[in-house]
Order: C-alpha cells, then structure tokens, then sequence
C-alpha cells in the first residue's frame, strides 16, 4: 500500500487556486495537460523510521531541512567519510556548520546508524526467498 | 487501533518495502547473522511483545525481514515485505519506473523498460539536484546567454534560437555520470543506480557550437560553466543547484547540443525543458538542464559538482573505503563501456522445457564506440557472441541480440559483457573503487527460472 501523505490545508488551498487558475484561464488543452506534470510531493518521513540510536532527531532535522532523510539512510561510511559530508553540505550547499559536541552527536549517529559495509546491493537474485 | 498507529504501521511496511533487514535492525533490533534466521535484541523482544499485546514465542526462528503478522494490520501473515523497489507516480511517467530518491527527486530505468530501440519518454530516467522549478510559461521568450572568454556576448530567446539556427535531430544517450554506483562495495556515497540512469532519444536542437561561432571564443576560453534556473534544495537563490562545464573542445563537437525537444514532443519540465543542453557521452551532470547560460572560463570551472571527488576518479588507486585525497582525483569525462540485456527481464519465469531464449540489449561507451558484445549462460566460463547493430549517429546507442540455448530446467543467470573500440572489457566487478561511486560498469547480469 502505497503512504500518500496529506497534505495541510495550505496546500489544499494551493492547489485549489491552481486549480481555479487552469480551470479560468484561457490556456490551451495541451498547456493544461503540461502543468500537471509539475507535481511531485516526497513522502513525509518521521525520525522514528530510522535507526534508533542517541542523535537521532538532530541528525534528521539537520539534513532532512534541505533533502530527504532516506537518502541519508541509503549511504553507509565510516566516521571519517560522514565527517568529509559533513564538511561538503557546508561547504558547498550552505548547510549551517556544525561544530563541537553537536557535530559529535550528529556523527556517532550516522556511524552508527548507517556504517561502513561491504553488504552486496545492485543486483539481487529475483528468486531469493520467492 | 489509533489513528497513530496505523500510521506507524504503514511507515513500517514502507521501510521493509525499501530494505528489510535495515528494517529489522530498526523495528526490532533484529540483525541477521549468519544464518539466514534472525533473532529479537532484548529491547527490540520487549517492544514487538508490547505491540502485539504478548510475547512472541519461538521469536529466535522468525526469519529476517518478515514482518510480524499481529503488526501488519489486516493483511495475511504471508511474506508481506515486497522486497525492493518504489515505484514512481508521476504525471506522464511510467510506473516501473523506480525511485532512488524523493526530495531531490531521482528515478531510474529498469533495464528491461529500456527494450525499445529509442527510449520514449515516459520511460525515460530521471535526475534532479535541486526543486523541481515551476514550468515555463512563454517558452519562446526563455532566454539563454553565451558570455566570458568570448568577443561578443549574446543573449538569445529560444524562438529566436529555433528561428536563427537550422535545428538537427540526433538519437544519443544520456546517462548519468553515477549509473552502475550501487554496485561498489564498499558502498560507495550518491544515489544508488543500477545500470538505470540512462537512455537513448531523439534530441532535436542546435550544436552549442553554433552559438559559441557566433560568438567568437576568445583563444583564452578553454572551459565552459553551465548555469540553470532551478533553485537548490536550501531555497537559497544565490546557490547554483549544479553548475558543471566541458572541456571546449567538447562543447565545439556537433553533437554537444542546446535541444528544445525530445522524441519529437517539447522538451517537458521533468526532463530540463523548455531547453537544456545535452553533452552526450559525459556525465549527464554537464547536459544542464532548464538551461539559462554557458560561460566561457580561462581555467577548469569549479563550479557545484566540479570540485572534491564529484564526478571525477581516483588518480592513484586508493584503498577501497579508505577517505579521499582530493588531490588524488581527475575530472570524469568519457563514460566507460556497458552493455545491459533489455529482454527478457531480471526474474522471468520461463516455461519448462524451454530452451531457446532469445536476448535483447542495448551497449554504449561514452565517446566509444562499441565493437563487440558478448553473453554467458555459465558465470562467464564461456561466452559466445551477440549480434550487434550499428548506431545510427555518433553518441547513439547499440542495439545487440543474441539467441542462447539453455541445457536444462532450472536456475540460470546470463551475463552480457561490452567491448569498447579500444578494446577495453567491461569488468566483473566496479573497479577502481572511489568514495562517490563513478565509473561502475561490471557485466550485466539477468537471472530467469524455467519451469
């Protein structure tokens, strides 16, 4: 079953007045069919799917304001290498720096959270468990 | 139950969707051993008991990755982890399309969704670094400038580009400069694709270097930097969400294009429209999509996605796992030889007594050409040839077939393996292991069961 996040009123209201606007405004059918393809709502993720180990909540608010957390979740690295992110999300997509004890939460969770592994993915055999 | 908790459980059956043994490891504190049985942590026991009302008896024989039937709400007890995939639901794009990413939003091509000889647009990967911008209302008034190391700067509105410039049709690939990643182990860090992040349509369009003529690059411009009008995932205006560059001799290529339309259709916004550039044989980074400029620069450009060891390779090999020296790395140009079986799909289920099987694919190498593809039905312990077509222009990709004749019933992978026209192999492995995963191309690999 598919999670379909609802979205807050906002939104609806939103997507009322783009509604209002395409249903009003004199566009072609063809501009009409193109502007639904605008959308795309990411699921709402909670920090309570991901591993729970101290840090947990600060590691996901810091990353998930900017890009989804599962994304975070998918990688696997040494301290050293979760520490080399960290200085690119600041360096380069204007995360705030994080520094001294918080930066020592925030990395005991992605290591221990999401480890160095030599777990195989890729390809995986179809039939394994069918 | 409470509203809460069937919104847990949905998340729950969403994270073993995605990866159930994280999602034991999560759920439960279950960790599979090395048997395939896994066990209940002591906090994870107590915690499954309070959520089924009980304990469970026998928990040490509960298979890794199953979800506990009491937990999945109506549903049969039966194996309710679907293992693998989410799958895209978007307005104009195929459904077996699968996400690797949400928020950016990243999907990729199934091989055997990439069967068809050009590759429509519905089934088209997808690629994104920042928001996915609001459409272009007045397409013919979006306008893109040429400027830097060049005499005389131009601004130039798409109609007047479509208007000014004879346009040109090419079939080529695009393929992102990550395809083939998640094969690296250790795991290497990005988005995970297969051999997914790429395909082959018709792009119709003006070769950049017609602009940069008319321009008139100056002998210092030697690099270009590539600028769009999508917005970074921070919300931050000032920050470029990619902004990668080409060597020039790159960009002066006929086939480095500014391309309006895809498979005959406008170029739509989920793919960069109204216009993008489309560098082929490079990383897909360098075809800027929603494209608003291209400077011309008197060194490499060290824009977003140019620096540290993104899209760029390991100089000395370096110990896989082991941190990165910057210093130790170069610019990924070229894409690497690969090949991938497009039909029959990975998992089919063939008749018993089936032996003859019919294969399709697809090869490409970057700015290569592939000479030869071969397949093995045996883990590579023999292969045999695959009949391989021409493209149809430089950058197209290669159509291959080949018939295999199986020996018996039963459990078979086969393999396809690329040549390129240097005569570099695709490799078993992903070689040459840096912390980003590029350059990923071991053989393809399908596995199909008869009877």
């Amino acid at each position: 079953m598919k999670h379909i996040p609802k979205p807050g009123w906002a939104a609806k209201a939103a997507h009322l007045a783009l509604f209002l606007l395409l249903a009003f405004n004199p566009v072609t059918a063809p501009d009409r069919a193109a502007a639904q393809q605008q959308t795309f709502e990411p699921r709402i993720e909670e920090p309570e799917e991901f591993p729970d180990f101290p840090g947990r909540e600060d590691t996901f608010y810091s990353c998930s304001a900017c890009h989804n957390f599962s994304l975070v979740a998918r990688q696997s690295m040494s301290r050293e290498r979760w520490d080399g992110i960290l200085n690119l999300m600041a360096e380069r997509h204007g995360m705030a720096e994080v520094k001294g004890k918080d930066r020592e939460a925030i990395l005991d969770y992605l290591e221990k959270a999401f480890p160095q592994s030599d777990a195989p993915r890729g390809w995986q055999n179809p039939f394994l468990n069918r | 139950m409470s509203l809460k908790i069937e919104k847990k459980e949905r998340s729950i059956e969403e994270l073993y969707r995605d990866d159930p043994e994280r999602a034991d490891a999560v759920v439960f504190g279950r960790k599979d051993g090395t048997t395939r049985r896994g066990f209940l942590g002591g906090a994870g026991l107590a915690a499954v008991g309070a959520a089924v009302g009980g304990s469970i008896p026998f928990s040490q024989n509960m298979p890794a990755g199953l979800i506990p039937a009491a937990l999945a709400q109506d549903k049969p007890a039966a194996p309710a982890a679907p293992k693998g995939p989410a799958y895209l639901d978007f307005p104009g794009k195929d459904k077996g399309l699968v996400v690797i990413g949400e928020k950016p939003l990243v999907a990729e091509t199934p091989e055997h969704l990439l069967n068809d000889d050009t590759t429509p647009t519905e089934k088209f990967f997808i690629r994104n670094n920042g928001q996915i911008p609001d459409e272009a209302k007045d397409t013919d008034r979006w306008a893109i400038k040429i400027d830097g190391e060049v005499n005389k700067p131009i601004e130039i509105t798409l109609g007047e580009l479509k208007k000014k410039y004879k346009p040109q049709t090419r079939r080529m690939v695009l393929e992102c400069g990550g395809n083939g990643r998640s094969f690296y182990t250790p795991r290497a860090s990005g988005n995970p694709w297969t051999n997914g992040g790429a395909g082959c349509a018709e792009w119709t369009g003006v070769s950049l270097s017609d602009l940069l003529k008319a321009a008139g690059v100056k002998p210092s411009g030697i690099y270009t930097a590539h600028y769009s009008s999508d917005i970074h995932l921070s919300g931050d205006t000032s920050k470029p969400t990619i902004s990668r560059g080409v060597r020039i001799a790159k960009a002066m290529e006929p086939e480095s294009m500014i391309v309006w339309a895809m498979n005959g259709k406008p170029l739509s916004n989920i793919h960069g429209g109204p216009v993008r550039l489309l560098i082929p044989g490079w990383p897909g980074s360098a075809s800027q999509k929603w494209l608003t400029k291209v400077t011309i620069r008197d060194k490499e450009h060290d824009g977003q996605g140019m620096t540290g060891t993104s899209y760029r390779l390991a100089i000395k090999p370096m110990v896989p796992g082991d941190k990165a020296d910057p210093k130790n790395f170069k610019i990924l140009e070229s894409m690497p030889v690969r090949a991938i079986i497009t039909a029959p799909a990975n998992g089919a289920k063939l008749a018993a007594g089936t032996r003859d099987v019919a294969l399709r694919g697809a090869s490409w190498a970057g700015d290569l050409t592939v000479q030869r593809v071969d397949v093995s039905i045996d883990y590579g312990q023999s292969w045999q040839p695959a009949k391989l077509e021409k493209p149809k222009n430089r950058f197209d990709w290669q159509r291959w077939t080949a018939n295999v004749k199986l020996p018996s019933d039963g459990y078979f992978e086969i393999w396809s393996r690329a040549t390129d026209s240097k005569g570099k192999m695709q490799p078993h492995v992903a070689a040459n292991w840096n912390p980003s995963g590029y350059g990923g191309n071991p053989f393809h690999r399908i596995a199909v069961l008869v009877g």
